[in-house]
């Protein structure tokens, strides 16, 4: 616990306007994915959209999905000690969240750059072009939230915090981990 | 981590969120049908969805107001994809 708890007079209009904002974007959100996904269900049902398991890497995939869903437990950790005024806690949580992050996407562009040597382009063919599309969007998101909670964890640093900040980054980033757990069995294992 | 507390009601969920994922990766050796498998797994991703929206992102918390807009964007695409399937999907 640090030991000033700090105080937030004047934030609760601002934290419930910012948090219906934040709902009508993540809305938004789902309809874009919602769309490119249910493209993808249609032309694999339809037969012009065969999955190629044979050139993904499941296991590399399933790395990422364990530390995208830590990070979902390390961003509410951090929204949790931001509740409670605990500015260090906030600090370090948000900080894992970003490192998670940032191996996600190191990882991903680890798993394109065998895809891409090996010719799965993402003109290859209707599989990989939704697959990059997909997979892609997903990650320039997690880029998005990467960066979001390293100016908040900055941000604690210079005593500028405020709890619901972390709240609103925090239903960013679970929602974009919500994205990929629908991705994970739809792309790579199914 | 000193001074730093965990909350277990986060730490429960983030282990069942593991064990689903474990559930999803193991499916295909499981000796039922492809299309049981596949059914298996989205209904796992579904859980699982629920388990971050309900508890991380403290949904069961919230108005109706917020789950009036987290809702209606999923009715949206759901019925998009049904309206296309006698095209796409359905033998002719």
């Amino acid at each position: 616990m640090s030991a000033a708890t700090p105080t937030y007079a004047g934030t609760a209009g601002a934290a419930a306007r910012g948090k219906v904002g934040i709902w009508w974007f993540l809305a938004s959100e789902v309809m874009l994915f919602g769309g490119l996904i249910s493209s993808f269900v249609i032309s694999r049902l339809g037969g012009s959209a065969h999955v190629e398991h044979d050139h993904l890497n499941v296991t590399v995939a399933a790395i990422n999905t364990f530390i995208l869903l830590s990070s979902s437990y390390t961003m509410v950790e951090a929204y949790a000690a931001a509740e409670r005024g605990d500015r260090r806690g906030m600090r370090v949580f948000l900080g894992l969240t970003v490192l998670g992050g940032l191996a996600f996407l190191g990882i991903k562009a680890y798993e394109y750059t065998g895809e891409i040597t090996h010719g799965f382009t993402p003109w290859a063919g209707t599989f990989w072009s939704f697959y990059y599309t997909m997979t892609g969007l997903h990650a320039l998101h997690v880029l998005i939230g990467v960066i979001a909670n390293a100016t908040l964890c900055l941000g604690a640093r210079l005593g500028l915090e405020r709890p619901y900040r972390v709240e609103l980054a925090g239903l960013y980033w679970h929602f974009v981990d919500i994205v990929w757990i629908f991705l994970f069995p739809l792309v790579y294992l199914s | 981590m000193t001074g730093t507390t965990l909350t277990r009601g986060y730490v429960i969920i983030w282990i069942w969120l593991l064990a689903l994922m474990t559930v999803s990766l193991f499916a295909n050796t499981l000796p039922v049908s492809r299309p049981a498998i596949v059914t298996l797994m989205f209904v796992v991703a579904a859980v699982k969805a629920v388990l971050v929206a309900l508890n991380f992102m403290h949904l069961r918390l919230e108005a109706w107001l917020i789950y009036a807009i987290a809702t209606a964007p999923m009715l949206l695409v759901f019925g998009l994809m049904l309206a296309l399937f006698p095209d796409f999907v359905l033998p002719r």
